[in-house]
């Protein structure tokens, strides 16, 4: 007997006991579904979670941080000058494995004022390199330029955040030429940034966008600072760019000379600050990635005259953490979805059992006839995947319908569905059907044929 | 050479520690045309012994030849093969799958031949069209008389041009009219050449077969 026909007698006999055949189908159709929707569900979220770490600077941003000097540098770890500006020159000037450097000195709470709008927020001096480090776009306008820098002038590019605080009653307000107060300092705004926000957030507006008569105004362009994501947990909501969003870009220079040229400590001024706040930079090649590093540890190891009171902060450990902990979901939602499988193909088999001794006599008929034990096995165990089959198949569009739902009630990251996990989960469906079979099979094809005619 | 030639064969069952001796020591040679009615009690064998001539169970001890191949040694696939080349084998109560047409359940021996679709429907056409059933071909067999599935029954005993036919008690579950009408059946078989031993514990039937062959407790008398 060949496949196909075994195939027919399957779909046969599985229509002809459709209710029976959709129960014994329920365990694979909830397993498969399970695993489907937890294989798209968690890789929307590391989707999600990967786009934020792009937009903040990916993987081949790289920072200088401060460390402690070891022990045996203590005695004269001041003869470093710590990080400066130099530091970004020296590694501006021979790095050649470094794309982009910049030094970044911050104002944490500044006054931004224009006309009667008042708030405080943050405003950064850097480089101009500091725009492609940090994956910023300027939309309108232009970046910082290195004359600017040279000459402390005093410009700055905004995020759509800030322009919104700004001119709260002109939503789309082209801020270019304006020009705002920072600490009571003018500046002229020379660019403004794109509107960052998750892919998903952006489908969903521009959907809202062409289906105009529901009345669904999802304009999300929050103030930055504000209500941070409506209570939507973990870093993957959608607030996570409300801080790129109130970006105030300013040259470094002009930051040194007008914000920290003078620093107050207990009403005694300390000198000018210098020191920066951050010094990162872009590894032109992640596949030198080791390399570059050793050439900035050597050129920063220079300036810093062989203090090691610096070390690398690198987005390596973020991307593994994301990587790890998709795998211990799928891990833990895989074991619950097996288990769902198992207890399908448990199903399948019982009903299998259930289905031969039913048809003991129809299987004696058949070995009347000249039908070999191999061919009963097969029909058996065909019959048997034609219920993983369909499982399978019910199971997948389950498994779409789920999500549709779960993006519908909630704002988290959209499931993304990949075509190994579906294959993955259907191939599951299959392998029990076959699997569940054999033992009903095995049982089938040893009936004895006198017997098995006898019966009932 | 005899067509089937059996040569001391016993057949033994156990039940429990008892040991029931259905046939015992049988003899017998059937040559290539012949037409014969085993007769006998009930209880004598006669059942046993078509399950050993159809290849449907295999002998105690003795020797078993059936075409010049020796089924008492035989595998058990070698004689599904014998089953479904050599043998077409008519029961008692009719034994058809209820869930699948008359044109379906003759062609069922042509699938485990391996037979191409095409064939099997023009095949199974002319066999339903040789007992007089073409017109039923779509029907279940239970909306059959019985008469009627002791037809497609046999239907599907000559689809594969089998060198013997067995029946065992073909008309046992039917009445005396619609059984003679069988027994024309496999007359008219028998004129065209075809083998054929038939189970009956009636007198009447066994008059009408050329040869007669009587069992008793599992011995030939
Ligand atoms: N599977 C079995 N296990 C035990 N004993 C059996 C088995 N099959 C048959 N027998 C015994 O073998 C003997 C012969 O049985 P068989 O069915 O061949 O008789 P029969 O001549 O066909 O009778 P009937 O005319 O009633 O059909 C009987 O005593 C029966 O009880
Ligand atoms: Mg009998």
């Amino acid at each position: 007997m060949n496949l196909w026909l075994g195939l027919l007698l399957g779909l046969k006999e599985i229509s002809s006991h459709k209710f029976r055949s959709f129960l014994t189908m329920l365990g694979i159709i909830l397993g498969v579904a399970s695993l489907l929707s937890m294989f798209s569900l968690t890789a929307g979220m590391a989707k999600g979670m990967r786009e934020y770490m792009q937009q903040v600077g990916g993987i081949e941003k790289v920072g200088i941080i401060t460390q402690d000097v070891p022990i045996e540098q203590e005695g004269y770890a001041e003869i470093s000058p710590g990080r400066t500006v130099a530091d970004a020159e020296a590694i501006l000037k021979s790095a050649d494995l470094v794309s982009y450097v910049t030094p970044v000195s911050e104002l944490q709470s500044c006054a931004i004022t224009r006309a009667n709008q008042l708030f405080r927020s943050f405003v950064v001096g850097a480089w101009p390199d500091f725009v492609p480090i940090n994956k910023h776009e300027v939309a309108r306008g232009r970046n910082l330029s290195l004359m600017d820098v040279e000459n402390a002038q005093h410009v700055c590019v905004i995020g759509d955040g800030i322009s919104q605080r700004l001119w709260p009653e002109l939503p789309h307000f082209n801020p270019i030429g304006q020009s705002i107060m920072l600490n009571g300092c003018p500046f002229t705004v020379v660019g403004e940034f794109t509107h960052y926000e998750r892919e998903e957030d952006k489908r969903r507006r521009e959907q809202a966008a062409k289906a105009p008569p529901v009345e669904r105004d999802r304009t999300k362009r929050k103030p930055p600072g504000g209500a941070p994501g409506g209570g939507r947990g973990g870093g993957s909501g959608g607030g996570m760019f409300d801080r790129k969003n109130a970006m105030i870009l300013i040259p470094i220079s002009t930051m040194f000379y007008e914000f920290k040229s003078a620093s107050v400590v207990g009403l005694v001024d300390q000198g000018p600050n210098y020191k920066l706040d951050q010094l990162s930079f872009q590894v032109a090649d992640t596949a030198a990635f080791q390399q570059t590093m050793n050439q900035v540890q050597a050129i920063v190891g220079a300036t810093h005259r062989g203090i090691e009171d610096f070390t690398f902060d690198t987005k390596q450990e973020w991307f593994d953490t994301i990587e790890e902990s998709v795998q211990s979901t799928r891990l833990s939602g895989g074991m619950i979805a097996g288990i769902s499988l198992l207890v399908g193909g448990i199903g399948i088999t019982n009903i299998m059992l259930a289905s031969i001794s039913e048809r003991i006599r129809e299987i004696g008929v058949r070995r009347a006839v000249g039908a070999k034990g191999r061919d009963i096995f097969m029909q058996i165990v065909v019959e048997s995947a034609v219920i993983g089959f369909i499982g399978g198949v019910l199971g997948l569009a389950a498994s779409f319908g789920i999500m549709k739902i779960l993006v519908m009630i909630s704002d988290k990251n959209a499931p993304v569905v990949e075509l190994p996990a579906v294959l993955i989960s259907f191939s599951f469906a299959l392998i029990i059907g076959v699997v569940s079979g054999f033992y009903p099979a095995i049982k089938a094809s040893r009936l004895d044929p006198i017997e098995a005619l006898r019966y009932g | 050479m005899a067509l089937i030639e059996l040569t001391n064969v016993t057949k033994r069952y156990r039940v429990g520690s008892q040991d029931i001796v259905a046939l015992d020591g049988i003899d017998l040679v059937i040559e290539q045309g012949e037409y014969a009615a085993i007769i006998g009690p009930s209880g004598s064998g006669k059942s046993t012994l078509m399950h050993l001539l159809g290849c449907l169970d295999t002998p105690t001890s003795g020797m078993m030849r059936i075409d010049g191949i020796d089924v008492s040694r035989a595998s058990a696939n070698k004689l599904s093969e014998m089953r479904n080349q050599k043998i077409g084998f008519v029961f008692q109560s009719f034994n058809l799958l209820a869930k699948f047409t008359v044109l379906q359940n003759v062609e069922l021996p042509m699938i485990y031949a391996g037979v191409t679709a095409q064939e099997r429907r023009t095949r199974a056409l002319a066999a339903v069209e040789r007992v007089g059933l073409s017109n039923r071909v779509k029907n279940t067999p239970l909306q059959l008389s019985g008469g009627q599935m002791q037809r497609v029954a046999i239907a599907r005993a000559l689809v594969n041009d089998p060198r013997i036919v067995f029946a065992d008690e073909p008309t046992g579950n039917l009445d005396s009219k619609t059984g003679a009408t069988i027994l024309e059946l496999f007359r008219e078989l028998s004129e065209q050449g075809r083998t054929i031993v038939l189970v009956t514990h009636d007198n009447k039937i066994a008059a009408q077969t050329p040869r007669r062959i009587e069992i008793q407790d599992g011995k030939i008398v």
